[in-house]
C-alpha cells in the first residue's frame, strides 16, 4: 500500500445554518489522481479550501502525510447551532494555519477563474512562487547581498517554463496569453512552488472539447514528471472519467458515492444527482 | 527590468545620466546665478516632496494599501531630527517658553566634543551628527510603524486610509500638547538646528566657496529613493505587486500577506521619516500644526499625477507640482494690470482655483497619470526596440 498523503476526516463547514460540507472523509495515496465531482452548490471548492486554509472547517480533522494540518471542534455560537455530526470528536486541540502556511508544508493549488498577476509577465509569475522558499531577507535582497540566491530562483523558473513549453511567452504580460495557456500558466505557477500535492480547482473550466483532451494528457504527464499527488475538482465528465484514479462524488456537502471511475459510472445515485430524480 | 543578464539595462542608464545632469546643472547654477532665486527653493522641496511622494508609492501604487499617514509619519522624522540635533547651547534659549529643555542630549554637538567644532572638523561633526539624527528619525517612525500597523493593517482599501489619517492627526495634536512642552516645545517651532544652507563649504573667513544646499536634498533623496527602487526590483518588491495584483492568489503561493504588508508599511513609514528630517532641514523651522492632513493630500496628489506605481512618475511629478504651486503660478494671486485696467480674478486664492481645476481635469481625463505604471527607463527601452525593429 502506498504512502498516504491527504487524509479528511469528518470535515464539516458550516456557514451559518447552512451545512455546505457534511461529515465528509477522503483519502488521497501518493501519485493517485483523485476527483471531487458532484452537481453545482454541492460544496466542492468549500472542501478544497477547507484543506487549504482559506476556511476554517467548523468540526473536522485533515492530515497531511500522517500530520494534522487543520483541526477543529464547534467553537463560540457554533457550540449551540452545530448541525453537523461528531460534535465532540475532536475536541482539545485546534490546529489552523493560513493559506500561505499550508502552502509551503507543500500543498499549491489553482483557482477555478484563474487568478494571475495581472501586471507581471509570465517569467515573474512563475518566479514569484519561488520566493517563499528563497533563503534571503528583505536587506538581503534590496542591497543584492546573495546574488547567487536570485539567479538559482531565476535558472529553475526558466527550466520550468521551458519544461511546460511557455518559455517564448516569457516575457508577455501573463493576462495576455490566451485562455488555454494562462491555465497552463497558473499549474506552472503552482509546480513552481514545488508542491508534493497539487490541486486543481476546474482546470478544464471554459475549455473547448480539444483542450480539455491536451489538458489531460498534460495533468498526467505533470503527475508523472515530478512524482506528484493530483486532487482536483472537475465537471467535464470526460475528463474525470479519463484521468481519475479514484472519484468520490458529494451532493448538498455530502458523500454519496466514491470509488474507481467505472463504479461511479454506474452508480444509480450518481446518475440521479447528475440528471435529477 | 527583465534584461537583468546584460547589466543594467540601457534605458536605466539614460536615466541615470538624466539624474546625474540634474545634479551637476544645480551646482553650476547655484554657484552662478542668484542663489535666493525661487529655482533652488522648488528643487530642494521638490526632492523632498520626491522622497516622501516614492514612499507614499511604495505603499499605494506597489503593495496596494491605500495609507494616508505619510503626514504623521513625516512629523516624527521632523520632530526626532530636531530634537537630536539642535546644539545644546541655544537649547534653552529655543525652548524658553518651558523653562528650558528638557532633553539637553544634541548629536552635532556630540560629535563636536569627540572631533572639534571648528573649520573641517566642525563640517565633518556636523555631517555625521546630521545623517545619525535623520537615521534615528526614520526609525522611530519605522517602530510607531510598526505599533500603528498592528491593528491597522488588517483593515482594507478606504478603512485603512480612514485610519492612517487619524493616526496622522492624533499625532499632531500630541506633538501640540503644552505638557509635552520640554522636549517638543508645544505649539511653538524648533529652530536652531543644521539645515541645508550649513552644507555650503566657507572658507576660513567666513565666505561662501561652493554652494551645495540645493544638491544636498536631491542627493539624499536619491539615495533613500534608489534603496527604494532597488527593493522594488527584488524578489520582495515582486511579492508587493503580487499582493497588489491579488491577494488570494499570492497567499496561495505562500506569501504571508500580514508579513509583507506590515513590511511595506514599515520601510515606506522609515523613509517618509527620513524625508520628514529633510523637510524639517529644508524648511528651518519645525512646528507640528505644518503636517496636516492637506500636505499628505498635496503627496497624494503628486503620487496621482505622476502615475499610481510609477518611481520616476513620482518625481518628476513632483517637482513640476511644487515649481507650480511655489513658482509658475505664484502670478495668479497677484492684481494683474492690461493697459492700466485691474483684471477681474486675479486676486490671492486664485492659484488655488486654477491649481484644483489642472487637478480636476487631471484625474478626470489622465486616470494613469503622466507615467502609468512605467518608468522613464522603460520609454527608453521601448524607444530602442522600435529602432531596432525599425532597423531589420
Amino acid at each position: 500500500m502506498s504512502n498516504n498523503v491527504l487524509h479528511l476526516e469528518n470535515v464539516t463547514m458550516q456557514f451559518g445554518g447552512v451545512v455546505a460540507v457534511d461529515n465528509f472523509s477522503m483519502d488521497i495515496n501518493e501519485g493517485e489522481i483523485v476527483s471531487l465531482i458532484g452537481p453545482n452548490g454541492a460544496g466542492k471548492t468549500t472542501a478544497f479550501n477547507c484543506v487549504t486554509g482559506v476556511y476554517e472547517p467548523t468540526n473536522g480533522l485533515v492530515e497531511f502525510y500522517g500530520k494534522p494540518i487543520v483541526r477543529n471542534h464547534p467553537q463560540g455560537k457554533m457550540k449551540k447551532g452545530y448541525l453537523g455530526q461528531n460534535g465532540d470528536m475532536y475536541l482539545g486541540e485546534v490546529i489552523s494555519q493560513t493559506p500561505d502556511e499550508i502552502t509551503k508544508l507543500g500543498i499549491a493549488r489553482t483557482f477555478q477563474n484563474i487568478r494571475l498577476w495581472k501586471s507581471m509577465t509570465v517569467f515573474e509569475n512563475v518566479l514569484l512562487a519561488k520566493h517563499m522558499n528563497a533563503k534571503q531577507n528583505v536587506f538581503s535582497a534590496t542591497f543584492r547581498t546573495n546574488k547567487k540566491e536570485e539567479e538559482r530562483m531565476r535558472r529553475e523558473t526558466l527550466e520550468l517554463l521551458k519544461q511546460q513549453g511557455l518559455d517564448k511567452y516569457k516575457d508577455e504580460l501573463a493576462t495576455s496569453l490566451p485562455y488555454g495557456l494562462q491555465r497552463r500558466l497558473e499549474i506552472a505557477r503552482a509546480l513552481a512552488a514545488e508542491p508534493k500535492l497539487l490541486l486543481l480547482d476546474e482546470p478544464a473550466a471554459g475549455m473547448n472539447p480539444q483542450e480539455t483532451e491536451e489538458l489531460t494528457a498534460f495533468i498526467r504527464q505533470i503527475r508523472d514528471d515530478y512524482n506528484i499527488t493530483i486532487f482536483l475538482i472537475e465537471h467535464h465528465m470526460n475528463l474525470v472519467m479519463d484521468i481519475s484514479d479514484r472519484i468520490y462524488v458529494i451532493e448538498f456537502g455530502k458523500e454519496i458515492a466514491h470509488g474507481l471511475p467505472k463504479e461511479i459510472q454506474k452508480n444509480p445515485k450518481v446518475i440521479d444527482a447528475y440528471l435529477g430524480g | 527590468m527583465l534584461n537583468e543578464k546584460k547589466g543594467i539595462s540601457r534605458g536605466a542608464i539614460i536615466t541615470l545620466m538624466i539624474v546625474l545632469v540634474v545634479c551637476i546643472l544645480t551646482i553650476v547654477l547655484e554657484n552662478t546665478i542668484n542663489p535666493n532665486s525661487l529655482l533652488f527653493t522648488v528643487i530642494r522641496k521638490a526632492a523632498v516632496y520626491s522622497l516622501v511622494a516614492v514612499t507614499m508609492n511604495l505603499l499605494n501604487g506597489f503593495t496596494g494599501l491605500f495609507s494616508l499617514g505619510q503626514a504623521g509619519f513625516m512629523l516624527l522624522g521632523a520632530y526626532t531630527y530636531a530634537i537630536l540635533t539642535i546644539p545644546t547651547d541655544v537649547r534653552d534659549s529655543i525652548y524658553y517658553l518651558f523653562g528650558g529643555a528638557g532633553f539637553h542630549f544634541s548629536t552635532v554637538s556630540f560629535f563636536e566634543g569627540i572631533i572639534g567644532d571648528s573649520g573641517v572638523a566642525g563640517f565633518i561633526s556636523m555631517i555625521l551628527g546630521v545623517l545619525i539624527a535623520m537615521l534615528v528619525g526614520g526609525i522611530v517612525a519605522a517602530i510607531v510603524a510598526y505599533l500603528i500597523g498592528l491593528p491597522v493593517l488588517r483593515l482594507k482599501s478606504d478603512y485603512l486610509a480612514i485610519a492612517t489619517l487619524g493616526f496622522a492627526e492624533i499625532l499632531r495634536a500630541i506633538f501640540q500638547w503644552d505638557k509635552l512642552g520640554k522636549v517638543t516645545n508645544g505649539a511653538n517651532a524648533l529652530r536652531g538646528y543644521p539645515t541645508f544652507a550649513d552644507f555650503n563649504i566657507k572658507n576660513a573667513q567666513g565666505i561662501t566657496v561652493l554652494r551645495l544646499s540645493s544638491f544636498i536634498p536631491i542627493l539624499f533623496a536619491g539615495i533613500c529613493i534608489l534603496i527604494i527602487i532597488l527593493l522594488i526590483n527584488s524578489s520582495y518588491g515582486r511579492a508587493f505587486k503580487a499582493i497588489r495584483d491579488d491577494e488570494v492568489a499570492a497567499e496561495a503561493m505562500g506569501i504571508n500577506l500580514a508579513k509583507h504588508k506590515m513590511m511595506s508599511f514599515i520601510i515606506s513609514s522609515f523613509f517618509a521619516g527620513v524625508g520628514g528630517a529633510l523637510f524639517a532641514m529644508f524648511a528651518s523651522t519645525v512646528q507640528a500644526k505644518t503636517f496636516t492632513s492637506a500636505m499628505t493630500y498635496e503627496i497624494f496628489l503628486i503620487v496621482v499625477i505622476g502615475g499610481i506605481g510609477s518611481i520616476s512618475g513620482s518625481c518628476i511629478a513632483s517637482f513640476l507640482y511644487i515649481a507650480c504651486s511655489e513658482w509658475w503660478l505664484r502670478f495668479l494671486d497677484n492684481t494683474q494690470y492690461i493697459n492700466g485696467n485691474q483684471l477681474p480674478l486675479f486676486k490671492n486664492g486664485f492659484r488655488m482655483v486654477v491649481f484644483s481645476v489642472v487637478i480636476m481635469i487631471i484625474v478626470l481625463f489622465f486616470r494613469t497619470g503622466m507615467m502609468g505604471d512605467k518608468e522613464l527607463s522603460d520609454l527608453f527601452n521601448k524607444k530602442r526596440r522600435k529602432k531596432v525593429k525599425a532597423d531589420e
